[in-house]
């Protein structure tokens, strides 16, 4: 047996080998068109751009909230640096405020204090709020009186009514 | 892509849409009064006073309930969500301009806002006195006084109860208003 047979069909071929070919042969490549089935299932392509586009406008709504949130809860502490009055002249009687008065606890005691939980909210107040309330409280009196100051004026300009003085009430504005 | 942008960004606009109305809700009676702060510099005297909520209630820890004022001013103050002064005291008249004026009247020209009362006087000094009402019920309150030589802007937000505001009336040396009896007239 030569070689040459497995290599280019040339010579003398094995028995063994012929009868290999016979065997396999019925696995040999046809030529023939391809057929296609009839009904072929189509499967779509899933759109999922709706579905990304109701993830993203709720991850973008979550952002917003979340932002607008977070700029209302930064803009309420921001009037609460207790507004200041600055003025280069005297304002107005400013009295002076009994704070000096306060009776000066150790810092040891007001560590206990804030301890127990039971205690009245009154006796409860620790210095730094004590500061802030009476600050507080004097901007609210000062507020309440320069409101109090123009309602006044109302209430003597309605006491005078002159024709000369014009007063208009309940105009709907909005 | 241009259909696809025109069917599918429907929705999220529409989202957003729901959504700024709840952002614009937020705004309620609280004025924005920044406009005035560049009057600080040619103003003589100013009195600029923000307490919120959470200033009121730290103050109504410290206002006395055996004084008969301040536990006046204790119930007036129960449930408001702040108050917001900007006072603006001048040397020379004409120094804050009508337009200084009219960025607050566009506030309270929206809707909601009711002028109650508008006093115009030459010697004295113009006010007007603004509600906002939710309903029925009073959610804010805005003064507004202007003279040749003083600008003054009050903005009291949530539930004034003007009957407790009339009887602090009369305190800080200030003479009796009678607001009530003002409402009554109007019915």
């Amino acid at each position: 047996m030569k070689d040459d047979y497995l290599w280019d069909k040339s010579g003398q071929p094995d028995p063994e080998i012929q009868k290999l070919e016979e065997i396999l042969g019925t696995l040999r490549y046809q030529p023939k068109p391809l057929e296609l089935p009839e009904e072929l299932p189509v499967s779509r392509r899933r759109n999922y751009f709706p579905l990304i586009a109701i993830a993203a406008s709720l991850l973008l709504a979550l952002v917003a909230g979340g932002v607008w949130l977070r700029v209302r809860n930064q803009s309420v502490p921001q009037p609460q640096h207790v507004e200041v009055v600055p003025t280069p002249a005297p304002i107005e009687e400013k009295k002076p405020q009994p704070i000096t008065q306060k009776p000066v606890v150790p810092e040891n005691a007001i560590a206990v204090n804030r301890r127990p939980h039971h205690k009245p909210v009154t006796t409860a107040l620790s210095k730094r709020e004590r500061d802030e309330g009476l600050a507080a409280k004097e901007q609210l009196m000062m507020a309440l009186r320069l409101t109090t100051e123009k309602l006044s004026l109302i209430h003597r300009k309605t006491q005078n009514t002159t024709p000369a003085s014009q007063i208009k009430n309940q105009h709907r504005v909005g | 892509m241009k259909p696809l942008f025109r069917t599918k960004l429907k929705l999220p606009l529409l989202v957003l849409s729901l959504l700024l109305p709840v952002v614009v809700h937020a705004q309620d009676s609280r004025l924005q009064l920044s406009s005035l702060d560049h009057l600080a510099g040619k103003a003589n005297q100013t009195v600029d006073v923000n307490v919120d909520e959470r200033l009121m209630k730290v103050a109504a820890k410290v206002l006395s309930d055996k004084n008969a004022d301040e536990r006046e001013v204790k119930k007036l103050v129960e449930g408001l969500k702040g108050i917001y002064v900007k006072s603006f005291q001048f040397d020379n008249a004409g120094e804050y301009s009508a337009a200084d004026l009219e960025t607050i009247r566009t506030q309270v020209r929206g809707p909601g806002w009711t002028r109650l009362v508008n006093v115009i006087s030459k010697k004295d000094g113009n006010v007007e006195v603004y509600l906002l009402f939710n309903g029925e019920q009073v959610g804010g309150l805005a003064v507004l006084y202007s003279e040749e030589k003083e600008l003054t802007v009050v903005n009291i937000v949530g539930p004034v109860d003007l009957d407790k505001l009339a009887k602090l009336e009369g305190q800080f040396g200030v003479p009796e208003l009678e607001i009530e009896k003002t409402k009554k007239n109007e019915k």
